[in-house]
């Protein structure tokens, strides 16, 4: 124990409390509002080449969503009673402020997908039979009208909905950086910049997602590719990597610049704490090489194999460097003590309620929900129609 | 409006009013009566029945007087008989009923002794990995009377 402490500490600091659960939540929320954002680049803002993945972005989001709040809940001894911050909450608790969020951004999702299935849900509920027939005639609220008219009527509403949908994603994730930005006592959270920093890594990890996604659903029902859609998706995310490198290292570098008492425990934080997974992972893996191997995508010419290969690549690698961003912050922020003069050390269990093995199951389970969803609503027909054409 | 949206937000408004309906009964009538809290709870933890006698309760009418007045004494007066012996209510009314088995573990001695850098260093530290071979403090310190050893 003595080992894992260096230098000052308050005795209640010792044990950390925010464990792997609490790294996984934002790194959940932000795959959820990311994945959000790229369906929206077809929605609102009519990007076309991204229209084969623009309704399973939305599917990807929705699984991802319906997960988001369960690290928290383990990490809650009595999950039963995570609900009270949503009967009694407090305008002082900003906890409380994101189970409304969560919420209203849950039904806009589940509208925005209700309205642009719509039309394929009529229509297996006229084709199916039996107990198929009967759950997508409850999808489809027992309203089969899908004449010209309705379904403009969807679209227009759809358009709507993910308008609103754009901030709310930006406002759902952007929270959780506020949550982390708005505790004063912490120098290495306290920041106006985090909401921000948190959104830009949200929709660069969404991108890289979708990307290895619709790559990995291609490959497993054996059709072709539509590299103009995988190479704006690349091109999104390789836009979207500069905004995010930007904003974090204007957030070190002022630190640095500014050198306010804090800044010796933070120089030994980044020299010594998180020195792997900070400047090696999340910096190098995460931003550095993605963005030289999408810098190469955009300038190759032909040599689809080879770009998509690169593109894989780099989303594992901005996946891989969005976690280690999350764990950086999350846990970073808790292996420095109160006092400033002493740091602390989080050793992660395995077998545990906050251990390894539960968000390794917590990351699991959204691909589960989503091989289930795209069971029910299947939006392979664009992906294919498109990749054919 | 299209039918199918009618239902849509209908169902949306219903779930609302689930959800409003269902806070209404499940949050307690004295929520917020004092603060945000439940007021009753102040009534509930008020009628808790008194478990602990107090030191002074163990010293009085000639029953632990000797080892009292030891311990009063000595630098432990600020651990109170009942932090060890556990609570002693029922025992002070009915010397029948016995407190339950003291805690004499390493550990729980470590509580305010293990070694550790927040406390002051002229309190009385151990580390517990070289310190005593794993013996039971007390088979060394008396703990109603430390360095009477």
């Amino acid at each position: 124990m003595e080992s894992l402490i260096w230098g000052y500490v308050y005795p209640n600091e010792v044990e950390i409390q925010w464990s792997i659960l609490i790294v996984l939540y934002p790194y959940i929320t932000g795959l959820v509002a990311g994945a959000f954002i790229a369906s929206s680049l077809y929605h609102v803002f009519g990007k076309k080449e991204v229209k084969p993945v623009a309704r399973f972005a939305l599917l990807t989001a929705l699984s991802f969503l319906l997960v988001a709040t369960m690290p928290l809940l383990t990490h809650l001894g009595h999950p039963e009673r995570g609900i009270e911050i949503m009967f009694t909450p407090h305008v002082t608790s900003a906890m409380s402020g994101f189970g409304y969020i969560y919420s209203f951004y849950l039904i806009v999702v589940v509208l925005e997908i209700w309205l642009s299935f719509r039309e394929d849900i009529v229509k297996k509920a006229h084709n199916s039979k039996g107990w198929q027939e009967l759950m997508y005639s409850a999808l489809a609220l027992f309203s089969y009208d899908i004449s010209e008219k309705a379904l403009h009527e969807d679209e227009k509403l759809a358009k709507k909905l993910a308008i609103i949908g754009i901030p709310s994603a930006a406002f759902l994730h952007g929270y959780v950086g506020f949550i982390f930005g708005g505790i004063k006592a912490n120098p290495w959270w306290s920041t106006p910049l985090m909401p921000l920093i948190f959104l830009m890594s949200a929709i660069v990890s969404g991108i890289a997602l979708l990307i290895l996604l619709y790559i990995a659903s291609m490959k497993i029902r054996k059709h072709a590719i539509d590299h103009k859609c995988l190479h704006s998706l690349a091109h999104y995310l390789w836009v979207f990597l500069i905004f995010d490198v930007t904003l974090e290292m204007l957030e070190i570098i002022s630190m640095k610049y500014e050198s306010l008492e804090e800044i010796d425990i933070i120089n030994r934080l980044l020299s010594d704490k998180i020195a792997t997974t900070f400047y090696g992972v999340q910096l190098t893996m995460g931003i550095l090489i993605p963005f030289m191997l999408l810098l190469l995508v955009g300038i190759i010419k032909n040599r689809e194999t080879l770009k998509m290969i690169m593109i894989s690549i780099s989303s594992v690698f901005v996946l891989i460097g969005v976690f280690a961003m999350r764990w950086n912050v999350v846990i970073g922020g808790q292996e420095i003590s109160k006092s400033l003069s002493g740091t602390l050390t989080y050793v992660p269990v395995f077998f545990n309620q906050e251990g390894v093995l539960p968000a390794i199951i917590i990351l699991i389970i959204p691909f589960i929900i989503l091989r289930v969803v795209t069971y029910i609503l299947p939006p392979w027909k664009d992906m294919e129609e498109e990749a054919a054409r | 409006m299209q039918p199918h949206l009618k239902k849509a937000f209908t169902l949306l408004a219903l779930a609302i009013i689930a959800f409003i309906f269902v806070r209404s009964l499940v949050v307690p009538l004295s929520f917020g009566q004092y603060g945000w809290y439940r007021g009753d709870a102040l009534g509930d933890i008020r009628n808790f029945p008194v478990e602990y006698a107090g030191s002074a309760s163990c010293g009085e009418e000639n029953c632990h007087t000797n080892i009292y007045s030891v311990w009063i004494n000595g630098s432990h007066k600020t651990v109170n008989c009942e932090t060890c012996h556990g609570p002693s209510g029922k025992h002070v009314n009915n010397i029948r009923e016995m407190p339950g088995p003291v805690n004499d573990s390493r550990d729980y001695c470590g509580i305010c002794h293990y070694k550790r850098v927040a406390r002051p260093t002229t309190f009385p530290q151990i580390d517990p990995a070289v310190h005593g071979q794993d013996m039971q403090c007390t088979y060394c310190h008396n703990p109603h009377k430390p360095w009477f050893v």
